[in-house]
């Protein structure tokens, strides 16, 4: 007879006991400090020259109106700036001015939403099926307007928007003085300003959609959803992001996107009732010379589309899905 | 649930060809499967049939009904997709539930369904989330329970296993056949993969180049393959195919090749006739060097397992249990028996049957 006894199999040796049993250690030590540095460093080497810039050209002059708006200055070199502490805050906040032009904004904003949002989306939904050379034409139609200097547009419009000789008093077969007119003068530049903006609006619209997988429409026909359904269901929410970043586009630059409009057409009137919050710094700063008292206005609409903006992108971010 | 018919089915993409001219009978309750390797047209197939891609020609129908020009909305079927498509923005109850709100059924009545079909489907537990809060195998069967939720005529399936991975797959994929079973539904699935194609299919039809190659049961497939294609395109490793010259030796016929020898058991006489000869690794032998059938040396050896397949240097190569006893460098004998010996035609590639000539009548 044999003797014999079961021996268990040895698992495979693991690294950390490998380590202990004295074998060969093929963790380095930690490293040098030059060496951490040079590990570390490089990213933000990549980083810097676009941090210099946006130094420069944004956060220091943000700065020098934060500190411009504690002073009285009429913009002239050789005058003196006079320390006022926030006096251009107080004269600010108690004209009557800031109010109505605040609620002459929101009406731009509101005008204008239309341009950016309806009447985009309605367009790309109608036009999807738009094929070909077709598509490239219809596509360089609708985005052309974008491509016309503010200015420019603007000298064409007010020929157009003539009260005696103008196409558009003609066709509408009325005699209004549109750009003289306090309630029409507003409606013009909400206009003027959705026509350059709706091509650039339809194009970002389109490639949102032309960014949702197309099976979802197709497991939603396969499920039985008619097309206004598949619309409605699928593809407006899978859309909304695109549609929240449009909007706070449009609530963040509408103002600014009319500035060149009331320059040309308007200046601000009649009796004010174009002038929003962008007309009304630029007012102050360079028709008043008053600079303190504009960069104090600058910092407030700082601080105020900082909440705005804030609020958005906290609504688009709960509003936007992982498509994967 | 219901038959599927189609007749004559074309679909062109420019010059393009995807699906040739296909005609298909799936009988109620049968489970088809279009297999085929990849581009030959399976997916644009089934999008036919499901009415989200026009056909070129041809024409189908759902029982008695056609419905070559009605809209997908119409045609009672439901499809899984290869990606799932689940909705993102849906909760799990909410995308179960879609086929049945877009048929405006009465809230309770959804509510109540999407309950028993995650309840089948094990989802109870995942209803309030967000497909992307979901592993592949759950956002599968999410999939699956939005097709099963409306009884549907038929079951349009895209590679649904095809994103998971090998042991979810084998589960999954006997999910499937089990619920199959118990429902009775018409399904074509589509699929490249032949173990799921044998394990699952009651009918196969092989797809070559949007062409229908053979329609059959997975044994009648796998053990008589209608052309080259398919006898090299099911099995692993595939069938060896040599070229070899059929003549009659003493009175039967034998398969003859440089170094390959194989009689065919058929007693006959006739002209000499250059052939395909089709024989599964499985199906041969290694017997002792110097006796009659394929002389080869074995130049690898392939551990399976359970089995071992030895590759050799004339591209033939046998699969048998392990150990099989070779090595490489070995020089070999592999025979075959005839009744596992296919024959296809030298230039069209089609399977060749041997039919006896009727006994000439004494006159
Ligand atoms: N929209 C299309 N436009 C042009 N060609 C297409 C289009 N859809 C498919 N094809 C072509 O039709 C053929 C079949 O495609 P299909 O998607 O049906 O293949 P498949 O068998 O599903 O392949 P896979 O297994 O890779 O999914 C391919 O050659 C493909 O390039
Ligand atoms: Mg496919």
């Amino acid at each position: 007879m044999v003797s014999g006894a079961f021996v268990e199999v040895a698992p495979p040796v693991r690294s950390r006991e490998a380590r202990a049993a004295g074998m060969p250690d093929t963790v380095p030590a930690s490293p040098a400090l030059w060496q951490r540095v040079r590990r570390i460093a490089p990213p933000y080497l990549y980083l810097l020259p676009a941090v210099v810039l946006l130094v420069v050209w944004t956060y220091q002059p943000l700065a020098q109106t934060f500190v411009l708006s504690t002073y009285s200055w009429n913009l002239v070199p050789s005058t003196p700036m006079v320390d006022v502490g926030l006096g251009n805050y107080e004269r600010l906040l108690s004209t009557p001015e800031l109010g109505r032009s605040v609620w002459r904004t929101v009406v731009v904003i509101l005008g204008i939403l239309p341009f950016t949002v309806g009447i985009p989306v309605a367009v790309a939904l109608l036009t999807r099926r738009v094929r070909g050379r077709a598509q490239g034409v219809y596509r360089a139609l609708v985005f052309a307007p974008m491509l016309v200097a503010p200015v420019a547009g603007a000298a064409v419009w007010q020929w157009l928007l003539d009260p005696s000789a103008g196409a558009v008093n003609r066709v509408l077969g009325t005699d209004v003085n549109w750009l003289n007119t306090a309630g029409t003068a507003q409606l013009s530049i909400i206009v003027i300003t959705g026509w350059h903006v709706v091509g650039f609006a339809v194009l970002v619209v389109t490639a949102g959609l032309a960014g949702i997988n197309p099976d979802y429409a197709a497991a939603a026909q396969v499920d039985g959803a008619s097309r206004s359904q598949v619309t409605r269901w699928i593809t407006l929410p899978l859309l909304s992001p695109t549609l929240a970043f449009l909007v706070l586009m449009t609530v963040l630059l509408s103002a600014q996107w009319t500035f060149p409009l009331i320059d040309t057409l308007t200046q601000g009137g009649p009796v004010g009732s174009t002038t929003n919050l962008y007309y009304l710094l630029w007012e102050y700063g360079f028709r008043s010379h008053d600079a303190g008292l504009a960069a104090a206005a600058g910092v407030l609409f700082f601080l105020g589309f900082i909440v705005v903006a804030a609020l958005l992108t906290r609504l688009a971010e709960r509003l936007s899905h992982h498509d994967d | 649930m219901s038959r599927i018919q189609l007749q004559g089915l074309t679909r062109r993409f420019g010059a393009v060809t995807a699906v040739d001219d296909i005609g298909l009978d799936v009988a109620d309750g049968e489970f088809l499967v279009l297999l085929g390797p990849s581009g030959c047209g399976k997916s644009t197939l089934l999008r036919m049939i499901a009415g989200l891609l026009p056909p070129s020609e041809g024409r189908l129908w759902l029982d008695d009904t056609e419905i070559t020009h009605l809209p997908p909305q119409r045609r009672d079927v439901a499809m899984v997709f290869q990606s799932y498509a689940l909705y993102p923005h849906l909760s799990v109850a909410r995308n179960i539930g879609f086929p049945l709100r877009t048929r405006k059924r009465p809230r309770a009545e959804i509510k109540a369904k999407v309950a028993e079909v995650a309840a089948t489907l094990g989802l109870t537990d995942l209803l309030d989330r967000k497909p992307r809060e979901l592993s592949g195998g759950q956002r599968q069967r999410v999939a699956l329970g939005r097709a099963l939720v409306r009884d549907p005529g038929a079951f349009l399936m895209d590679e649904p296993l095809s994103n998971l991975d090998a042991k979810l797959r084998a589960g999954t994929r006997a999910e499937i056949a089990g619920l199959h079973r118990r429902l009775r539904a018409t399904t074509v699935y589509v699929t490249h993969d032949q173990v799921e194609a044998m394990t699952m299919a009651t009918r196969i039809a092989l797809l070559n180049e949007g062409r229908l190659e053979q329609l059959g049961t997975p044994s009648e497939v796998y053990d008589a393959p209608a052309s080259v294609f398919a006898a090299t395109f099911l099995g692993s490793p595939a069938m060896n195919v040599v070229d070899t010259t059929v003549r009659a030796v003493d009175g039967t016929l034998v398969a003859e090749a440089e170094g390959l020898r194989l009689s065919l058991g058929i007693d006959a006489d006739i002209p000499d006739r250059p052939v395909r000869l089709g024989v599964r690794p499985e199906h041969l032998t290694l017997t002792s060097a110097g006796g009659q059938g394929i002389r080869a040396v074995v130049t690898a050896v392939e551990n399976l397992g359970s089995e071992e397949v030895a590759h050799c240097d004339t591209g033939v190569s046998v699969r048998g249990p392990r150990p099989l006893g070779v090595v490489p460098g070995e020089a070999v004998t592999l025979s075959a028996r005839p009744e596992h010996l296919h024959l296809f035609d030298h230039d069209s590639g089609r399977r060749l049957a041997w039919q006896a000539a009727s006994v000439p009548q004494p006159v």
